[in-house]
């Protein structure tokens, strides 16, 4: 095909974001900005409180400008409480979110009553006014004094038992992550509306994909899929919490049935910061046992993950990752490891950036330098010495490492870093390091390729985009593939009833997967074109061939197994030692993601992950009051970091392909969040010599233990 | 995040405003902390004053030797003076650390001070300058100095009727020298903890601390100690003597340090 000669080789290439023209320029459409006329615009009667029961909920006479108040009572036999995935080996509690609160409220910040009114000032007005009846219960905030047990994964594998008795050294340390809002710079929000004469329910929803919500509605609203149709606009960033749709969801959705009209919520930036699922919030004790030449012979592992008040569809699924991972990037042989899930009365975890890797990480990596420490060896060395080496890879707890080069990622984080200690009457610096090993793709993504009566490719996916680029980095993939230029390439994403079913935007797994699926469909796409072009027996355009055949279409459902990401991170950090006040000097980030399809576009995830990593290390954290209050409904109680406090990154990429899919992709949207806080953690242990805290890494801390330092 | 009812006002003069205030109203000068309050919902005026449209209160200017500062005039107007930067440098270091600059460009200096956030960076400023507060109220105005004006976290001596129209800032000695510093968490949040100081010839000294209790402090005993030759350290030891916290008071002490070798350098 003529077309073909003049396309040259995309993959590997720096492209600039091609959508960021249309962003920049405001032309985006973000689900606030479509305002169908009419709609009755959503505020929710939250609980004020932790943990209370409810005697009732009154709703006063005459609201101004109120179409309806609903409550659990007028749900009742409409909804389902929320699905609630479960994971290979867990015992996982099956009772999901209400979608309102009946008769309890396990968390400050749940959903109660919603009003529907003309304007959301209105609303709010009319929630102010709704009386409802708490009688307070004590509020459980500490996951490992809580006595529920919502989810539990426990594996045994190899003798651990003999090789802790018999081994030369035992090193324990227990190590926390505290709670993170994930704080998407667009809240969440949905819109519904409901054809009576077609049954036909349509739900505009900020997410990460649309065929997860329309699963999710259709369970939830117990509708067949058919009658719903999900739309999801351009997307203002999620960071996984735009994953599994929550209650606010699928109480616009049933709104707009049961009233018949279009209704509207856009979530504001209170509402997300309490009732948005967060990340983190693990604690573990974990213990090695190394032989006399300092290998790692055994790792014993007990966590615990403060869920909040429920499962949300997707809350256990990170305690899992965790678990699986509490190998690291070791040849560790035995291995005990369990995970419990707690109730507390805090608004659930869920998938954040990293989803349990970057706890697994830490924990791990934390270890690793204690023992370092007490075995008197240096890091590097002890990492070293216990690397994996031979990849594929069967961990003792079972999940196969397809590729990677660890001791590679590790040799080019240290060059990088240029490690220092030093101290002085002012300041102590110290250097640390972190490795990770990270679970991407897996499950399948599809795409659909069809050739256009002009002669271009337009490419419908399954996974969708809020923020990572994929208009960018599938198109260079479809482009190669089918030998265009990229400006021949159209992309669609987001409508369920346009794009194939895909699964979404999360685990690092849209280039792997998705633009898998993009190579196979556009393959299948250039077979069936150049078959017309064998039949009509000359070298044609691909216009003419669109002329020919109309309407050639090829698709493709790509199906792998997980592929394993990884990296080694190294940080410099200096501590004031008069205010206690931390400054990360620089960050080496190495990771391996496979063959890279954009390295600009993946340099960007690499440092937007470490500058999320870096905020916890330095600032981020969820933060209860002992009645269980959020301390952080505001960018008062919670702060970001700014460009002011990054750190010089200094990125390489080691690039093992997978041997699982055709790109050779793994993924790169989490490392930089997974590296990050045990690399930085190692550093300011370093600096402190030796004494341990955890994240955030806040001034108070660090001067105290400067002074338990002693140095 | 939506603002309960209210009524609105936009006087164009201080005459006009002045007879709308009253103990329901609110005044919004930048609206760089009023409207996050209504948005909230934690400020419930029944009645909005806008003074925006006030002209005649956006003013800089030096008469026999005071600084004279409309409240409506901008921050960012403040930081860019030419005047306060050459003779009041201490006003143009702390204003630098207001927020962002998309704050300072609406935010006001009269809705910082009269807001009163412990952690804002221009009452503590003033403090350490010996500012003095020109409030006006129908038929009455009274000046107040800063420990005067100043009474707890977001709240002052202001009557509700009163409307702060201009701060005066004295003249300060030839060769004196100004400095501030702060702990923030991030670049632009609310500061945590800082210290301002004015340090001149002849024993002249203005120390206040910002995050050392709930009004800006001056550091009466600091100040006579530097007067009386002792070295920075030792003053900003005693300007932090109070604090309880043993890490707020390590933090304030090292920031007064700062502020004060700065102001001497």
């Amino acid at each position: 095909m003529e077309a073909g000669l003049s396309a040259g080789r995309l993959i590997g290439h720096p492209v600039r974001r091609r959508e960021d023209e249309r962003i920049l320029r405001g032309r985006t459409r973000y689900l606030d900005d479509i305002d169908p006329p009419g709609a009755a615009q959503v505020a929710f009667v939250r609980s004020p409180f932790a943990h209370a029961r409810i005697g009732g909920v009154g709703v006063p006479d005459g609201l101004e400008g109120v179409f309806a108040v609903l409550t659990a009572a007028d749900l009742e036999g409409r909804v389902r409480h929320l699905p609630v995935q479960g994971f290979e080996g867990g015992e996982v509690s099956t009772e999901g979110h209400p979608v309102l609160a009946g008769d309890e409220v396990r968390y400050a910040g749940q959903p109660v009553a919603a009003v529907l009114a003309e304007s959301r000032a209105l609303a709010e007005d009319a929630a102010e006014l709704i009386e409802v009846e708490y009688e307070p219960l004590e509020p459980v905030l500490d996951a490992r004094s809580s006595e529920v047990t919502m989810s539990r994964w426990h594996k045994v594998s190899g003798d651990v038992e003999g090789a802790f008795a018999s081994a030369a050294h035992v090193v324990r340390a227990s190590h926390g992550l505290p709670r993170l809002a994930p704080v998407p710079m667009e809240p969440r929000g949905t819109i519904a509306s409901y054809d009576d004469a077609d049954d036909l329910l349509t739900v505009w929803v900020s997410a990460q994909d649309s065929h997860r919500q329309l699963a999710g509605l259709a369970n939830v609203l117990d509708r067949p899929e058919e009658s719903i149709h999900v739309i999801v606009p351009d997307v203002g960033g999620a960071f996984g919490s735009k994953g599994a749709p929550g209650p606010e969801t699928m109480l616009v959705a049933i709104a707009a049935v049961m009233s018949g009209r279009t209704v509207k919520w856009a979530e504001d930036r209170e509402e997300n910061f309490v009732a948005s699922y967060q990340g983190r919030g693990m604690e573990a004790d974990v213990e090695l046992a190394l032989d006399d030449d300092a290998t790692i012979v055994a790792v014993r592992a007990r966590i615990w993950a403060d869920l909040g008040g429920y499962l949300m569809p997707t809350t256990a699924i990170p305690t899992h990752t965790t678990a699986m991972l509490m190998c690291g990037v070791y040849d560790i042989q035995a291995a005990d490891v369990e995970i419990v899930g707690k109730r507390t009365n805090k608004v659930p975890t869920g998938p954040y950036r990293g989803a349990g890797r970057p706890e697994a990480a830490y924990f791990v990596e934390c270890t690793v330098d204690v023992a370092a420490k007490e075995l008197g060896i240096d890091p590097l060395e002890l990492r070293r010495r216990n690397l994996i080496r031979e990849l594929p890879y069967e961990t003792a707890l079972g999940w196969t490492y397809d590729s990677g080069d660890y001791e590679r990622c590790l040799d080019l984080a240290a060059e990088l870093v240029e490690p220092e200690r030093r101290s002085d009457d002012e300041r102590v610096v110290g250097t640390g390091f972190g490795m990770y090993v990270e679970r991407a793709g897996g499950l399948f993504e599809t795409a659909d390729a069809e050739l256009l009566p002009d002669g271009r490719l337009l490419v419908r996916s399954g996974s969708s985009p809020h923020g990572q680029g994929h208009d960018t980095t599938f198109a260079q993939v479809a482009a190669e593939r089918f030998g265009v230029g990229l400006e021949d390439v159209e992309l669609r994403f987001g409508d369920s009833k346009e794009v194939p079913r895909g699964v979404g935007t999360f685990a690092s797994r849209s280039v792997a997967m998705g633009g898998s699926a993009v190579v196979q469909a556009v393959d299948a796409l250039k077979q069936k074109c150049e078959a017309v072009e064998a039949r009509l027996g000359r070298s044609v355009s691909l216009r003419e061939i669109a002329v020919a055949e109309p309407g050639l279409r090829a698709s493709a459902r790509f199906e792998s197994d997980l592929v394993f990401s990884s990296g080694a991170y190294g940080a410099v950090v200096e501590i004031e030692r008069a205010t206690g006040a931390l400054r990360v000097l620089r960050l080496a980030a190495v990771d391996d993601a496979g063959t890279i399809v954009n390295p600009l576009l993946a340099e960007g995830q690499v440092i937007g992950g470490s500058a999320q990593g870096l905020g916890q290390c330095l600032v981020e954290e969820a933060v209860y009051d002992e009645e269980g209050n959020p301390t952080f409904a505001s960018f008062v109680g919670y702060s970001l970091l700014t460009a002011a406090e990054m750190p010089p990154v200094l990125t390489a990429f080691v690039e093992t392909p997978s041997p699982l899919n055709p790109l050779g992709a793994k993924g790169i949207g989490e490392g930089g969040a997974i590296g990050t806080p045990g690399a930085v953690a190692n550093a300011v242990a370093d600096a402190l010599g030796g004494v341990r805290v955890d994240p955030p890494f806040t001034e108070d801390k660090l001067w105290r233990a400067l002074r338990e330092a002693g140095s | 995040m939506k603002p309960s009812r209210f009524e609105y006002r936009a006087p164009g003069s201080v005459e006009e405003a002045l007879p709308l205030l009253r103990p329901e109203s609110s005044v919004l000068a930048g609206g760089q902390s009023l409207v996050p309050l209504l948005n909230l919902r934690l400020a419930i005026p029944e009645l909005v004053v806008d003074i925006n449209g006030i002209a005649e209160l956006d003013y800089i200017h030096a008469d026999d030797g005071v600084l004279r500062i409309g409240a409506m005039t901008r921050q960012v107007v403040l930081e860019r003076s030419e005047l306060v930067r050459r003779r009041w440098p201490l006003l143009h270091q702390a204003v630098r650390l207001v927020g962002h600059p998309q704050i300072r460009t609406r935010g006001t200096v009269g809705g910082s001070v009269a807001h009163a956030d412990p952690a804002a960076e221009l009452p503590v400023a003033l403090t350490a300058l010996g500012a003095r507060f020109h409030l006006l109220s129908p038929g009455a105005a009274r000046v107040l100095g800063a420990s005067e004006l100043f009474l707890g976290p977001l709240h002052t001596a202001r009557e509700p009727d009163e409307l702060l129209v201009e701060i005066e800032v004295p003249e300060q000695p030839e060769g004196a020298g100004s400095g501030f510093a702060e702990h923030a968490r991030t670049h632009g949040d609310f500061a945590t903890a800082g210290a301002a100081a004015v340090v001149g010839p002849g024993g002249h000294a203005g120390i206040a601390l910002l995050g050392a209790g709930p009004v800006p402090a001056r550091a009466d005993e600091a100040e006579r100690a530097l007067a009386d030759g002792a070295e920075p350290p030792e003053a900003a030891a005693l300007a932090a003597q109070g604090i309880e916290d043993e890490h707020r008071r390590a933090l304030c002490t090292e920031l007064a340090r700062r502020a004060i070798e700065q102001a001497a350098a």
